[in-house]
């Protein structure tokens, strides 16, 4: 048969390098420790990143909750005829809800210690009306100390949790904002504004020190601040605790109280009065003649959208409802005290409302993006080493396939399909080992948070002894290997018992610095996959770049590579 | 058609070391009809092994000047896929140092020039190929070794499977480069014994070696001093 002949009818096989590929993946030591390499790499990404988003996440959803979608301010002065505004609004066709709010900072005196020396810490104090809140917000949710709501959710409970022994009662009087047993206006406290609630591992709380806050009273003391700055003659009473609420946000839950609207108008004198003129002279009996009603105001109104609505198209719809608004005002002979302009109020979306609380977290976040991409790029370069040492060690496999006739492109498809694989594998081990540590974070925190217990360092103790031993026994029969890696080994473990031992538990994640009282633990899965299909294009592109140049050598020279 | 099935005429061959150049053939020519058993005999520098690598187009930089052809066909004018199907089907390669891929079995390893070759038909021709390849492995004694890693085999043993991969796909020349160099005298007494069998069966051998006891097993003698053929 004709050379040219046989030659135009040969053809170049796909199936060597898959099998090839598979024998160099399963009979070496090395590709594991390129799935190891790659592996580590993408669980760190995920692992950072889905922490991080799972923070801003926390932060935008707790931020929501508590503050509806458009939020109109306007803090001193306050907004007057807040009910006709409150009424505009909701007939928008974007607005399912508005609520008024009172928004300003007090004193509470706690019931402990015991005796005449009792605590007192500053709070935030909203004043709410709690059933239109609870339309805006998700105020019921909120509220901690309530039953089970199904023989389900009670067995999900530890028995010892104070919550299985509430009734309806408690959650009734929290949303009411008043003890019903008594009649009397009630106040709700942030989770973590008192020191009596201990949370456990589960994220349940228990009273601390018998001190079972809705059981208790506390005297609040606000000062009115007029519209034009000046403070007033503070303000104090004494409120039942009748819940305590947790938003999530740990800097919210240790400062915030909340009480009724009507009971937070009267301690800063921003509820209805009469309007007298100070100008004109006093009437007949003495009295000064009246100007009209002052109206009771409040410092902000929340609203909350319509499912669909954008909280920036709401918040354009309520930027033209309250210009109206403040012009009809205006316009009415029958009202003495007219509303600020809208220049004078800010109407933000929770967002916006929220942004110093936000901003840095979202930058924060990109820079450990950023950042970690760089270490990316460095797992990247350790994968390049690794392939490169492995072509290396191929290159008189190489040769060998040449000569048999095996193409260039062949011998490139071998080791592309060995990065793929390493790439694959890895990364998916890495995103099992993210989401394994996510998963597991706040227990894994505290675990560090606590001192390490004695069979821990002692069974590092006697590993490390075993292994010292075994070195002196392999240094006795001149073995250099064995040697070498026990004496590694025991010293890696009497180092890991020594800290064991040492150590004292660190708290990592501070709830006073990072707002909550729980490490996000769910997988940002578009990072994730994103980050898997980075560590299958490095790995390959890593593996490419030494097999390009195996398979570009000569047979010859490379058959005779040493 | 050409009389001969593989010619090389006046070849020449410089290597650079670093700086250096280093001629390794000097207008070397060389024949093979077909059915010969040609023994290309040298010193260490001769550049026998060179030649034998521009017969076999391992080495991709052609000879400076002059030319290889097969069955009258120039090879240095092949394309990159025609030169591989030629290593792959035409000639067939046995090295001194075996050169068997160690995480193969011993029949695999038998089978890659038939791997290579089938492209995705491979799966229908497997079958097929493992038979002749079983039969050839047989015949050489390797039966209860066709799942062993060359690791696990005697030189002997290593050469006869180069042997079988080297015929896997019925190369019509076979290209030797001291086959038995790396064997005592009683192996490399058998490799030779095989090798003289599939020549008796009409194959065409080259064979380089430095020993004249190994070149006078061959039809015939080419010596090589210097890069050119004495005599």
């Amino acid at each position: 048969m004709n050379t040219r002949m046989r030659l135009q009818h040969s053809t170049i096989s796909r199936v060597y390098p898959v099998q090839l590929a598979n024998r160099y993946l399963t009979s070496r030591i090395i590709p594991l420790i390129a799935v190891a390499a790659v592996a580590l790499c993408v669980a760190l990404v995920v692992i950072v990143v889905s922490v991080m988003s799972g923070f801003l996440d926390m932060l935008r959803a707790s931020g929501r909750t508590l503050m509806g979608d458009v939020v109109i301010s306007c803090p001193i002065r306050g907004i007057p005829w807040y009910e006709q505004l409150i009424d505009t609004i909701e007939k928008l066709p974007e607005a399912q809800a508005a609520t008024p709010l009172i928004d300003t900072y007090g004193l509470v005196r706690m019931p402990y210690p015991e005796g005449s020396e009792k605590e007192v810490v500053t709070a935030n104090v909203w004043g709410i009306e709690p059933q239109g809140f609870n339309r805006v917000t998700d105020f019921s949710k909120a509220l901690y100390w309530k039953p089970p709501t199904s023989p389900e959710a009670a067995a999900l409970m530890l028995p010892d949790d104070p919550r299985l022994k509430l009734n309806q009662n408690i959650l009734n009087d929290g949303l009411d904002l008043m003890k019903s047993a008594t009649g009397e206006p009630g106040l709700v406290l942030g989770m973590h504004v008192s020191i009596a609630n201990e949370r456990m591992r589960d994220g349940s709380y228990r009273p601390r020190y018998q001190w079972f806050m809705p059981r208790q009273s506390v005297t609040l003391t606000l000062v009115p601040i007029s519209a034009k700055g000046t403070i007033a003659e503070p303000r104090e009473r004494v409120f039942p605790v009748v819940n305590e609420f947790k938003s999530g946000v740990y800097q919210i839950d240790k400062n915030r109280v909340m009480i009724s609207l009507s009971e937070a108008q009267k301690l800063l004198r921003m509820d209805a009065g009469t309007l007298y003129d100070m100008q004109a002279p006093p009437n007949a009996d003495g009295s000064l003649p009246v100007l009209g009603t002052s109206p009771a105001k409040v410092h902000k109104v929340l609203v909350r959208a319509k499912p669909g609505v954008t909280p920036d198209q709401l918040q354009a719809a309520v930027s033209s409802a309250y210009e109206k608004f403040a012009f009809d005002i205006s316009q009415d002979p029958s009202k003495a005290v007219k509303a600020p302009r809208v220049e004078s109020v800010t109407i933000l979306t929770w967002e916006q409302h929220l942004r110093d609380l936000i901003a840095p977290v979202e930058k924060e976040r990109e820079m450990m993006r950023i950042l970690f991409s760089i270490v990316y790029l460095v797992c990247a370069g350790l994968v390049l080493s690794i392939f490169w040492a492995i072509v290396q060690e191929k290159t008189r496999d190489v040769g060998i396939l040449r000569s048999v006739g095996a193409s260039r492109l062949g011998i490139l498809w071998i080791f592309l399909q060995y990065g793929l694989v390493i790439g694959a594998i890895g990364g998916l081990f890495g995103v099992g080992l993210g989401w394994l540590v996510i998963h597991n974070i706040n227990f894994i925190h505290e675990t560090i948070g606590q001192d390490a217990p004695a069979w821990s360092y002692i069974t590092s103790f006697l590993i490390a002894l075993v292994s010292l031993a075994m070195c002196v026994r392999g240094a006795m029969t001149g073995v250099l290997l064995s040697t070498l890696l026990w004496l590694v080994l025991g010293i890696t473990l009497a180092i890991v018992g020594a800290g064991l031992m040492l150590h004292r538990g660190t708290l990592i994640w501070d709830p006073s610095v990072y707002y909550f009282a729980t490490i996000p633990d769910q997988v940002d899965w578009f990072t994730a996959i994103s980050t898997w299909f980075g560590a299958v294009i490095f790995s390959v592109l890593g593996a490419s770049i030494p097999a390009a140049k195996a398979a570009d050598i000569h047979p010859v020279r490379a058959l005779r590579y040493e | 058609m050409s009389k001969f099935l593989l010619e090389a005429k006046n070849l020449r061959k410089t290597y650079t070391l670093g700086h250096v150049k280093v001629p390794v053939l000097r207008g070397a020519s060389f024949t093979l009809a077909q059915g010969e058993w040609v023994a290309i005999l040298g010193s260490s520098g001769s550049g026998k092994s060179t030649l034998l690598h521009l017969l076999g187009l391992l080495d991709e930089c052609d000879a400076d000047s002059g030319g290889v052809w097969f069955d009258g066909d120039p090879v240095a004018d092949l394309k990159f896929s025609a030169r591989n199907s030629y290593r792959n089907q035409s000639v067939g390669f046995v090295f001194q140092f075996y050169h068997l891929l160690p995480e193969l079995s011993v029949l695999e390893n038998a089978l890659l020039p038939n791997m290579v070759n089938a492209g995705m038909s491979w799966w229908s021709k497997r079958a097929q190929a493992q038979k002749q390849a079983t039969e050839l492995l047989d015949a050489f004694g390797l039966s209860h070794r066709l799942t062993h890693r060359p690791a696990e085999l005697s030189g002997g043993e290593r050469q006869r499977v180069a042997i079988a991969r080297a015929l896997a796909n019925q190369p019509r020349v076979l290209l030797a480069d001291e086959p038995t160099g790396n064997l005592d005298t009683k192996t490399g007494g058998e490799i030779l014994d095989l090798i003289a069998a599939k020549h008796r069966n009409g194959l065409s051998i080259a064979m380089v070696t430095h020993d004249p006891a190994v070149a006078a097993r061959a039809d015939r003698v080419v010596k090589l001093v210097d890069g050119c053929v004495a005599g």
